[in-house]
């Protein structure tokens, strides 16, 4: 930058010489110099001011596109209105695989209080208490003279009851809406679903949050935005299931058992069609766990998914189509069926003596246990654990409830040669009636395996094979054989073709040994036999039998009238038709063409 | 270019300052109350009451306070600013001490009758205070850090105060009208660019953060810009503003609906109707034709002060002009584009036209130094 000195010493000189004061001079530089600083900055400012200036301006035609594009747009308002009642509907609706509701949302408002505003707050105290009776007029008297400024009262409200407290008039008693979770069938597929309770509260809403069951185990799923209010659609029919219950329940009270299970599972996808477990409860209040005791006692407790027991000699089919699957043997081979069989310190005894020897198929008919644990030593210890993990026996089941994984089967803690006898009968080995139904289907479908699920399939597994298809052929046959001339004489329903095996497991006691006079009955069938659709698990916990002189409580007595009676009321509603079974022909008629 | 150049003698006195008043501009701001009066009318299904008719009688005492203000030489204004200033931040404070519950927020005062939303004026203050701040400043010292960082606190303090309120509306204009200020005075554009990049960065980091264990807001934080971007995704929740607003300017079409026609404003789908979402009556019932013509008013209204200031010597003068209009340009763009979706909902109401007290006595005083300055104004030595 060039600057003009302010007493150019020149003209200063020349100045003088002329006579005039030379400050002029400096004076003029000056001023001269101020002007071009002004200029600059005059400049730079108006071009700041030029900056700014375009800045609105394109802020003003941003605005100006957007309301044009806004005017130009059709307004949308019919589809947010026509939706409303989805939109509400903050978590999404649980159905069966027919689409009826099994957990929906009801919106119901809280009851709070704000202390400062209450203009009579003992009145509102003893009327709140003659509303709720639960609540204690003095406590919330109490309450609401002390120093709190904000108080709940009470989570969910019916219309009475609201209409009733908004008549007390209080200013101070307010109402928060809320949605909760309302179960329509009550007590039926209480154990699949769980139950949902209040998370993060607010005055104006709360979070929905699953506990326990499918609610729990897909609660991301089911409070997802994203699914734009698709229901979640699980397997269970609800026909079936009703009808299940009503004759789960029966069958418990007639045989005086303390609880009782059902799987009623598609042996083809492995879809849970029906799954009850006695005694239940209502989800729409869903009890506490128990605090002391056995949990197995709590009605929340899921004998299906969570119970693990011995289940008895309805692990003998396994066994045997293991064995045939090796090609050892086949359903005429004969085995020793000498009782009893010592093994050591260890008899393993039949219920009866069968004599001699058994062929393959009356091991399974007359269920004898010396039988199986011969065919067992057979097969060996390694190759019967790899079979049965491959039947996913020792592992908890993949079923989508929060509670499977509870469900581990118990394991020997050393798999020796006495316990792969036993097992063979369904003894030192304890999984869930769910880990038995996908077992049973793996193996009776025509052999591969199915994995247990509680969402609706579109088609069937194609797992890997754990046996050919004529030995799941012949297994069924031995089962439909314990049917008509076996232990499970009383499982046969016209039309049906059952088959099937029984299983009567003492309990356990809880300090080793086992109980003479408590047993876990079981029927686990498949019908029909010839072509398989279904296997269900029927379990019931210490049950009596008492119209006989002495009382009676092997699964042929107890567990297979029941499951008989299931199947002929659910087997209507599975959609299969009796079977018409020949009989000799009486008469011919001619008619006339 | 201090006060003490100016040939005083030159400017107009007495009676006299009327003839020099920005006429244009109080033609401009008694439009765009107009158009406000019309609404309010309408929204109140063609009634004065109770909107239309209060608001005509604060306009009128605004604009009597306007020119009163417009009365006072400028270099009085000046030498007030940072009392101003002072008072404003005092009463931020005692807002914050004693202030009572208005709409979930804590922003009035009241002193017997009177509410005062101090919020309202620490906006003019401010600018007054900074204009009054670089007039001081020599020019040479604008852009060194010290003298940068001191007009920082200037703005930064009230805005914390206004925040914790918490009244984001105020913060941003007390932000984005202090920069604008800031940057018109002349400091140098590195500063801005390295704050704007630094805020971009800021807001891509949070984003990013999304899902990651160390994750810089709140999920509901994030839940509300989700309903920002797409309103659709919770209609009756949080998006409930801008989709029924959105429905009435679409509505409205080219054309609009017709004065009183309004369906979305007269069937009280929209809250606020009278305050901060009029402008979708208006779009409504004038449609795209009627919303532009605001616009226009309200660039025009703009114009005038920047062509003001342009040609005004006295730095504070047209320091505080272009605050002024900047903060008035900053009021209705964000009340408009939160109206038409772009901006999430803050609570800025659209200025002159809005329902509402505090602001429009505010902006009319502001308009009063706007034309103080402009009586005042130096005049070129002939």
């Amino acid at each position: 930058m060039i600057r003009t000195p302010l007493r150019p010493l020149a003209r200063v000189l020349s100045a003088r010489a002329r006579g005039e004061n030379p400050d002029d001079i400096e004076r003029e530089n000056l001023a001269q110099r101020h002007e071009a600083m002004r200029d600059r900055m005059r400049h730079r400012a108006e071009g700041r001011l030029f900056v700014l200036a375009m800045c609105f301006l394109c802020a003003y035609v941003v605005v100006g596109v957007r309301m044009g594009m806004l005017a130009g747009s059709e307004p949308t308002e019919a589809q947010v209105a026509s939706t409303d009642s989805e939109i509400v509907a903050q978590r999404a609706n649980i159905v069966d695989r027919n689409g009826r509701i099994l957990a929906t949302n009801l919106s119901t408002h809280s009851l709070y209080a704000q202390i400062r505003d209450m203009v009579d707050p003992v009145r509102a105290a003893q009327q709140l208490a003659v509303i709720f009776p639960d609540l204690d007029a003095a406590k919330l008297q109490a309450q609401f003279t002390g120093k709190a400024k904000f108080i709940w009262i009470k989570r969910k409200l019916s219309p009475e009851q609201m209409q009733a407290v908004h008549d007390i008039g209080d200013p101070g008693l307010l109402f928060g809406p809320r949605e909760m979770r309302l179960y329509p069938n009550g007590r039926l597929a209480s154990h699949i679903l769980g139950g949902a309770s209040f998370g993060r509260e607010g005055v104006d809403s709360a979070e929905v949050i699953g506990v326990a069951g499918v609610e729990k185990a897909f609660d991301g799923w089911l409070r997802d935005p994203a699914n734009n209010g698709a229901p979640l659609q699980l397997s269970i029919d609800l026909t079936v299931q009703a009808a299940a219950r009503e004759v789960l329940y029966g069958g418990m009270r007639l045989m005086n058992a303390k609880g009782a299970s059902l799987v009623m599972m598609d042996v083809h996808t492995g879809e849970i069609v029906s799954m009850v477990s006695l005694p239940d409860f209502d989800p729409n209040d869903r009890p506490r766990p128990l605090l002391t005791g056995d949990a197995s006692d709590s009605p929340i407790f899921n004998r299906a998914v969570q119970g693990v027991y011995e289940l008895g000699s309805v692990f003998k089919p396994l066994t045997v189509a293991q064995a045939m699957e090796l090609g050892l043997m086949g359903p005429d081979t004969m085995i020793d069926s000498r009782s009893p069989l010592v093994w050591g310190k260890f008899r393993i005894r039949d219920f009866h003596n069968y004599g001699a020897q058994l062929s393959v198929t009356d091991v399974i008919v007359k269920s004898s246990n010396v039988g199986a644990a011969h065919i067992a030593m057979q097969i060996g210890g390694k190759r019967q654990r790899e079979f049965l993990g491959a039947l996913g026996l020792l592992e908890p089941t993949p079923i989508e409830m929060v509670e499977a994984p509870t469900g581990r089967p118990l394991l020997p803690p050393k798999w020796s040669e006495l316990s792969t006898m036993t097992i063979s009968y369904g003894h030192g080995l304890s999984v869930s009636p769910v880990h038995l139904a996908a077992a049973y289907a793996s193996v009776l479908n025509g052999g591969t395996r199915v994995r247990p699920t509680l969402l609706k399939q579109t088609g069937p597994q194609y797992g890997e094979r754990v046996v050919s298809e004529r030995n799941s052929a012949e297994v069924r046959k031995m089962m439909r054989a314990v049917v008509t001339r076996g232990t499970a004489s009383f499982g046969e329903v016209k039309g049906y073709s059952v088959a099937g095996k029984t299983g009567s497991a003492d309990k356990p006691k809880p300090r080793g040994g086992y109980y003479k006079d408590k047993v876990i009955a079981t029927f686990a069938s498949v019908f029909p036999s010839e072509d398989p659709r279904y296997v269900m698990i029927l379990t019931l916990d210490e049950p009596t039998e008492t119209s006989g002189s002495i009382p009676r409580r092997t699964a042929g007595w107890t567990a297979v009238p029941v499951a008989a009676e299931m199947i002929r009321r659910t087997a209507p509603l599975l959609g299969l038709r009796p079977q018409v079974e020949t009989g000799p022909i009486v008469a011919s008629f001619r008619t006339s063409n | 270019m201090s006060y003490l150049e100016y040939r005083v003698q030159t400017t107009p006195t007495g009676l006299s300052k009327l003839l020099y008043i920005n006429w244009g501009l109080v033609l401009l701001l008694i439009s765009v109350a107009s158009v406000g009066f019309l609404m309010l009318y309408s929204v109140a299904g063609g009634s004065l009451q109770p909107w239309a008719e209060p608001q005509m009688k604060r306009f009128a005492i605004g604009m009597i306070g306007m020119f009163a203000i417009a009365m006072v030489p400028i270099h009085i204004w000046r030498n007030t600013a940072g009392l101003a200033y002072a008072l404003s931040v005092m009463l931020l404070v005692a807002v914050e001490v004693m202030g009572s519950i208005g709409m979930g927020a804590q922003r009035w005062i009241e002193i017997g009758p009177i509410r005062l939303q101090p919020s309202e004026f620490t906006k003019i203050a401010v600018v007054m205070f900074l204009a009054a701040y670089y007039d001081w400043l020599d020019i040479r010292k604008v852009s060194r850090p010290l003298w940068v960082l001191i007009p920082l606190i200037i703005i930064l303090l009230p805005t914390f105060l206004v925040l914790k309120q918490p009244d984001l509306g105020t913060a941003i204009l007390l932000v984005a009208g202090g920069g604008i200020l800031m940057f018109a005075a002349g400091v140098h554009w590195a500063y801005f660019a390295v704050v704007i990049a630094s805020g971009v960065g800021l807001v891509s980091a949070v984003i990013e953060s999304r899902g990651t264990p160390w994750q810089l807001i709140k999920d509901y934080q994030f839940r509300r810009i989700d309903t920002f971007l797409n309103p659709d995704s919770d209609p009756l929740g949080a998006g409930y503003h801008i989709t029924q607003s959105k429905i009435a300017l679409g509505s409205g079409g080219w054309a609009g609906r017709g004065f009183m026609q309004g369906t979305q404003s007269r069937l009280n789908f929209l809250p606020e109707k009278h305050t901060d979402f009029i402008f979708t009556t208006l779009a409504e019932e004038f449609g795209f034709v009627g919303a532009a013509s605001l616009l226009t008013l309200y660039a025009l209204i703009i114009v005038f002060c920047i062509a003001s200031a342009v040609s005004n010597k006295d730095r504070f003068a047209s320091l505080m002009t272009i605050g002024i209009a900047a903060t008035f340009f900053l009021y209705f763009a964000v009340n408009m584009s939160m109206v038409m979706g772009m901006a999430p909902v803050v609570g800025v109401p659209l200025p002159l036209v809005s329902y509402g007290g505090s602001a429009m006595l505010v902006l009319l005083a502001a308009f009063g130094l706007v034309q103080s300055g402009h009586v005042h104004r130096p005049r070129e030595r002939s």
